[in-house]
């Protein structure tokens, strides 16, 4: 049987990036109606 | 409640949610055996680019009635639901690499389905240069409708590159005409995902429109 990959990082990495994206645009609507 | 914290609410909902999605994904689905962990990455990717055609498909409807109705609540939901497509076109295009390099040995590929989803992409952001590069806000929405439309077009030219043409992307697992070919466990996280990426989608869409609104009462327009 083929062993799993060791590829976790890459999980980690694709995680925090949509994280980041999806925060920064929630803050980012949430600045510009503050400005408003 | 006003629209603009309707939609605060919706979008912390989705984000309070898309934690459990993050959870549910990491800790109680099984690891795929041959990709291994990375193959996770699918449980955000894809309800991502779900969202990310479906709005430009939604900024084109929005944009068709607008040319003929002119009714102004069409061309500002077109626009903000633009906004919120280049979001999740982003995500797309950054979670897609970050499994194409263990999976595929490779960031980046030009091949059908990965350049069809760039070229979606930067039609987003031309719809937004386009709008904030003319003046006249009637001529501005014209224009930008007549993007959105081609955008629109675009959509099913997408989803369908993987059977036209040969490419190194995976034909789709969930979305096809037979049954998904994806066990219940990973099934139910990808549903979850799913309903917590349309939240999302009607939160900030929800906010970006009530933006627009108190943009133009501050502009007298």
């Amino acid at each position: 049987m083929p062993e799993v990959p060791q590829n976790a990082g890459y999980l980690v990495a694709a995680y925090i990036v949509t994280a980041v994206i999806l925060l920064g645009y929630t803050l980012s609507l949430y600045r510009r109606s503050s400005k408003g | 409640m006003s629209l603009l914290h309707r939609g605060r609410w919706i979008t912390l909902l989705g984000l309070a949610l898309l934690a459990g999605v993050y959870v549910r994904a990491l800790a109680f689905t099984p690891v795929e055996r041959l990709q291994g962990p990375a193959q996770k990455i699918y449980y955000l990717h894809v309800p991502a680019a779900i969202w990310a055609e479906t709005a430009m498909v939604l900024v084109g409807l929005g944009s068709i009635f607008y040319l003929f109705l002119k009714d102004r609540r069409l061309d500002r939901f077109a626009a903000a639901s633009a906004e919120v497509g280049t979001v999740f076109a982003a995500i797309v295009l950054t979670t897609g690499p970050i499994w194409g390099k263990p999976i595929w040995g490779t960031w980046w590929t030009w091949d059908a389905r990965l350049t069809s989803t760039l070229l979606l992409f930067f039609l987003y952001i031309g719809y937004l240069l386009l709008r904030g590069a003319v003046r006249d806000p009637a001529l501005g929405a014209r224009y930008a409708a007549v993007l959105g439309i081609c955008g629109m077009c675009l959509v099913p030219f997408i989803h369908l590159s993987v059977y036209l043409f040969r490419t190194l992307h995976p034909q789709p697992i969930i979305l096809k005409p037979s049954a998904p070919s994806l066990p219940g466990s990973m099934l139910a996280t990808w549903l979850f995902s799913l309903g917590v990426f349309t939240l999302l989608y009607v939160g900030f869409v929800i906010q970006r429109y009530a933006l627009s609104l108190l943009w133009e009462e501050r502009n007298g327009a």
